[in-house]
């Protein structure tokens, strides 16, 4: 089904339900599909339908949402872009999408004017907050009349760059059909009594900020928009607006309990916060489910954008401690692993020669759903890495345990091989974690003539902490085989991030190779 | 079996899923046979 009917079969029930807060504005669903329904006749008007795309380049904000629905009603493909992607990968996205609108908001306005010559030429630029025409002039000339387009099952709705870490981004197409199968599969829709309330501060560019756009709308769950996270406003969004659930990146969740205002009264609402995009570190998890209240379930939500968002999901009762420490071994344990399959994604762990391997053996974790992405665009192969049967290669890599829980190790390229032996990276950043000094930790391959590969580490030390870099190494040999242990470590302020909070391990290499 | 609002249901002949967004007391029918109610299967988190 075309996903704007996800905001556009509700409205026509529940017109008067407020479903977004976005800064001061508030919006019900009638009004909010008002709004889109101008707006989508706008852009028809435009020449925007199925086989054009509309691109943003904003913060969140009901603007945003609004340029999703009204792209999809129209039968366009919607291009979230990177605001904090460089100049020339902007420029690089740009013009591959080939937008025949592009939104932004002001404080953008400059950076564009700047790479006008290298966008495409009959594209046409409308600003969020000002401009000639402005979005508010496109929303008040719109017809208030229409239906949304017909669109086929394989049509792409979202064209969505990868934040790579080691390349330039790619676009990857996902289709309506993917996202009705994520939504209907995932969420009863909308019946008119409250569904709690969702705090989104993810970038909508992001995958899970899309998903839960259309989950959240779609199931009538209302919808409480940050422009960009902020430790503070997250906390007083809670309580102010009564958020009963949340997603955040592990850096977000750190910063949380590390805020000055954070109480464990104001969270009383929340009853389920969910995390992705990254690993999570240990000692984070360990202490936000001691600092929420006991109501607030966990999730942990692995995923990617080439799966439309979820795989799989450690549960709050995998996350909750009875104070029995037998059973608590075993949650401790399974708080290192991201949980099981979704009913729609099998998942199995394989070796290079792509055989299956059994529960406790690592290797490259293999997934099969039906929410695999088209392909990448303008790859001349379709990108996506499948074998035959319909696996993916996820390029994470991973095993499994007796009871299906999946565990990763690392990603397949950051594998360290040090004179044949491989090294995960994980391993070693966990025992590093251990050192009480120790705040944040990225383990990465460094070239050696002599091995191929040394392990190096970049430690972040708990404020007030000391510890030296040969204090770490001498933790390290009492407690990892001798060849995993770093040969390198360097005491560094911060670790280089993505914006989700995926540690950028190719500048680390980059910066330590340099001296 | 009437019909619930917001309720997909699947035909076990051809595959067709449907959404209701109107309940009534009648039925849908797919196929010569009544279609069968098709539930989400909901994710313990934010979804």
């Amino acid at each position: 089904m075309n996903t704007a009917n996800f905001l556009s079969i509700p409205a026509s029930m529940f017109p008067d339900q407020e479903i977004l807060v976005s800064g001061p504005a508030r919006f019900t669903y009638g009004q909010m599909q008002e709004r889109v329904r101008r707006l989508a006749n706008a852009l028809r008007a435009r020449g925007v339908g199925r086989g054009s795309s509309v691109a943003v380049l904003a913060t969140n904000s009901n603007h945003y949402l609004e340029c999703y629905y009204a792209t999809a009603s129209a039968g366009a493909t919607f291009v979230p872009l990177n605001y904090r992607a460089k100049t020339n990968e902007l420029a690089y996205m740009i013009g591959r999408a080939e937008p025949r609108v592009l939104f932004f908001a002001e404080r953008y306005r400059e950076l564009l004017d700047r790479l006008s010559p290298e966008l495409p030429k009959d594209m046409e630029r409308i600003g969020f907050e000002a401009g000639s025409p402005s979005i508010e002039d496109l929303v008040a000339a719109g017809s208030p009349e229409g239906e949304d387009a017909e669109v086929e099952e394989g049509d792409t709705s979202v064209l969505m760059y990868t934040s790579g870490t080691t390349s330039l981004p790619k676009g990857v197409m996902l289709t309506f059909g993917h996202f009705t199968t994520y939504v209907v599969g995932t969420v009863e829709m909308a019946d008119g009594e409250p569904r709690g309330v969702q705090l989104l501060c993810v970038p909508l560019y992001h995958i899970a900020g899309a998903t839960n756009i259309m989950t959240s709308v779609w199931a009538g769950r209302k919808l409480v928009l940050l422009p960009q996270f902020e430790a503070g406003e997250w906390i007083d969004a809670v309580a102010r607006e009564g958020v009963t659930h949340a997603f955040v990146v592990p850096t977000m969740l750190k910063q949380i309990l590390d805020h000055p205002s954070f109480s464990r009264e104001k969270m009383a609402s929340l009853q389920n916060v969910s995390y992705g995009g990254a690993p999570m570190p240990f000692p984070v998890i360990r202490r936000a489910l001691e600092a929420f209240p006991a109501s607030c379930g966990f999730v942990n939500a692995f995923g990617q954008t080439e799966t439309t968002s979820t795989l799989t999901v450690l549960g709050p009762e995998d996350h909750r401690l009875s104070g029995d420490p037998a059973a608590d071994e075993a949650v401790l344990r399974r708080l290192h692993s991201i949980g099981r399959p979704l009913p729609d994604v099998e998942v199995e762990v394989r070796d290079d020669a792509g055989r299956s391997l059994p529960p406790g053996e690592v290797g490259e974790i293999m997934v099969r759903t039906a929410r695999i992405m088209k392909g990448y665009a303008g790859s001349v192969e379709g990108g996506a890495q499948l074998e035959p049967d319909g696996f993916l290669h996820t390029r994470d890599l991973g095993y499994l345990d007796e009871d299906g829980y999946v565990f990763l190790v690392g990603r397949k390229d950051d594998m360290i091989i040090r004179g044949g032996e491989n090294i995960a990276p994980a391993e070693v950043e966990a025992t590093i974690q251990s050192h009480p000094a120790v705040d944040e930790v990225a383990v990465f391959g460094l070239p050696s003539v002599e091995w191929g590969q040394v392990v190096a580490a970049a430690v972040v030390l708990r404020p007030g902490v000391g510890a030296t870099a040969d204090e770490i190494v001498e933790h390290c040999r009492t407690r990892l085989s001798s060849f995993k242990k770093p040969e390198v470590v360097r005491i560094v302020p911060e670790l280089p991030r993505n914006p989700l909070g995926k540690i950028l391990r190719k500048d680390l290499r980059d910066s330590f190779a340099g001296g | 079996m009437s019909n619930t609002l917001g309720k997909r249901y699947v035909c076990e002949g051809c595959g067709t899923e449907a959404l209701c967004n109107k309940a009534g007391a009648g039925s849908i029918q797919c196929c010569g046979a009544e279609m069968k109610l098709k539930e989400a299967k909901p994710l313990p988190s934010s979804d």
